[in-house]
């Protein structure tokens, strides 16, 4: 336990000087930003791009399209940042060797794994929340009256997309010893996800749902509970692949 | 018993054999200088003593117990110096130390004394920039002010000196003199010098076994040769020694370079007296008359050939 404490200290203090958590917080927060008035001023700019003679009818823009640009930003954008930024967490010690230094000096291995995971999901939880808030506080003032439903299920659903996300990176990284195969695994990970839905019903355990339904969340053309199970199979899964890590990395040759 | 005792140690990387039935004991509070070539295998073992890498064979003890490989716990009796060390370099080094610290479990207060003490030991002690910015000198000292946190029975360095200048060097091999008797040092090196600088205790590892072992005196005794090299002042009194009937024997052998002659003599029961007496005979004081004590460098070659 305290080395899990102390290495958990360590690694925050690793994303803070090597501006990792500066990253994610600043790129999740231009999102925020950026959502709601991306949504307000599509109209206007459109109108403006248009030539003289040419009209068209845009809807009135409301909450949705602001949220609509949240979920898109961060399932694309907001999820290659995390995927980029982290992958070297394991990898880059390794073959640096710094960890080398710690593990001679009793450092357990569960230890090393554990606290890194937490460190990411950490950093990815504020990183949402950060964003979370700002669209929501902006689109509020800019849409108010505009009604949306099941959003802080929508958005747990892809903080978890996220934490799972970010289990089967560090899985990926015990696998291999470089950040490029590392990236190849995980890439190779959501590929495999993605061709799962081929199978009729799949979409239902799919962890990859909990990233794709989020608007048919808040528009309630989806019931929530038809992704319970969805939820639960991807925290299993996490769970799963951090476990496999601790035991993988146990053996690993360094 | 010894620190650290290894025993039939075999290592191979893809049909490529490294260590092949190594034996090897360490006592307690030695210099232990661990030579061979590069590649010879060096690094290899040490890994397989930290656990790190997994052998194929064989057993390894530290401080009587067992090493596994993996998590083991026979690493909290070890300091370890990687030849290359790493560090974190957005850290400080009293950071550094302190993460060290709360990994091998002392207490806040035992990591401040010891983390002062050890950089004003190795030199780093008002040094306040991070790491990133060190030279390698630098961080080789800090290498060591870590390696020495938990107050371990056995110091393993790797190579400590092979990268640095030699002032570099200098203040590594001083570090480590000053450490002896409160540790016990396995220094592996292909530096010659430095071994015989420091290092009480010699092994040299050749085709994946030791193929020398002992305290230095004792190796240097071993494969002393019979042999002398005598100096003169002129070049005529070279020849009138050189032609002395006494010295045509088959076992004798004797090589001149200018001034200088040596004399090698295989039979080991003849001593050099009789050259003195010859000497004296012939009325030559010689420059110089020595004998021929065996570098380390020239046994190094001769085993490893």
């Amino acid at each position: 336990m305290s080395h899990y404490i102390a290495f958990i200290k360590k690694e925050l203090l690793e994303s803070i000087r090597t501006y990792k958590l500066l990253i994610m917080l600043l790129v999740f927060f231009a999102f925020g930003v950026m959502n709601p008035l991306i949504a307000k001023l599509t109209p206007d700019l459109l109108n403006a791009l248009m030539s003289e003679g040419i009209s068209i009818t845009l809807a009135e823009p409301s909450a949705f399209d602001s949220w609509t640009q949240f979920f898109k930003n961060i399932t694309q954008m907001g999820v290659i940042v995390m995927v980029i930024v982290f992958s070297g967490l394991l990898g880059t010690e390794l073959s640096k060797g710094t960890l080398i230094n710690m593990l001679t000096k009793g450092l357990s291995r569960a230890a090393v794994i554990l606290s890194k995971y937490t460190c990411m999901v950490l950093i990815w939880t504020a990183s949402v929340v950060i964003s979370f808030l700002v669209t929501w506080g902006y689109t509020v003032y800019l849409f108010p009256g505009d009604k949306v439903v099941n959003l802080l299920f929508s958005v747990f659903c892809i903080w978890l997309f996220g934490v799972f996300l970010s289990a089967l990176l560090l899985f990926a990284a015990t696998l291999t010893k470089s950040n490029y195969g590392c990236l190849l695994i995980t890439g190779a990970g959501v590929v495999i996800c993605t061709l799962c839905n081929i199978i009729p019903d799949a979409y239902k355990y799919n962890p990859l749902s909990l990233a794709a339904n989020n608007m048919n969340l808040i528009t309630n053309t989806m019931a929530v509970s038809s992704l319970y199970d969805c939820v639960w199979i991807t925290g299993i899964l996490s769970f799963a692949m951090i476990a496999a890590s601790v035991l993988i990395f146990r053996k690993k040759q360094l | 018993m010894g620190v650290l005792e290894i025993k039939q140690l075999y290592k191979s990387y893809d049909n490529h054999e490294v260590l092949t039935g190594l034996d090897m004991n360490v006592p307690e509070h030695s210099i232990f200088g661990f030579v061979g070539q590069n590649g010879a295998g060096k690094t290899t073992t040490m890994k397989i003593v930290l656990g790190l890498s997994k052998s194929n064979g064989g057993g390894i003890t530290v401080c009587g117990e067992k090493v596994t490989y993996g998590e083991t716990i026979t690493n909290r009796n070890i300091g370890y110096l990687p030849d290359v060390p790493e560090f974190y370099g957005y850290m400080t080094p009293m950071e550094y130390l302190s993460l060290c610290g709360e990994i091998t479990g002392l207490t806040k207060k035992q990591i401040a004394a010891k983390g002062e003490e050890l950089l004003s030991l190795v030199g780093l002690a008002d040094e306040k920039r991070r790491i990133g910015g060190f030279s390698r000198g630098m961080k080789q000292r800090l290498g060591i002010a870590q390696a020495l946190l938990n107050e371990p029975k056995l110091l393993i360095c790797d190579e400590p000196t092979s990268a640095l200048d030699p002032i570099g060097r200098k203040e590594i091999l001083d570090i480590l003199l000053a450490i002896k008797g409160k540790t016990t040092i396995v220094f592996s090196t292909h530096i010659l010098s430095d071994v015989e600088r420091i290092c009480d205790h010699v092994a040299v590892l050749h085709k994946g076994k030791l193929a020398l072992y002992g305290t230095l005196t004792q190796i240097k005794e071993q494969h002393r040769h019979n042999g002398f090299i005598i100096e003169f002042l002129t070049r005529e009194e070279l020849s009138i020694f050189a032609d002395c009937k006494e010295l045509k024997k088959p076992s004798i052998n004797l090589s001149q370079e200018r001034n200088t002659l040596t004399v090698t003599i295989a039979d080991a029961n003849t001593k050099g007296y009789f050259l003195i007496d010859l000497l004296a005979q012939k009325k030559i004081i010689p420059l110089r008359f020595e004998m021929m004590e065996p570098t380390l460098e020239s046994l190094f070659t001769e085993v490893v050939q």
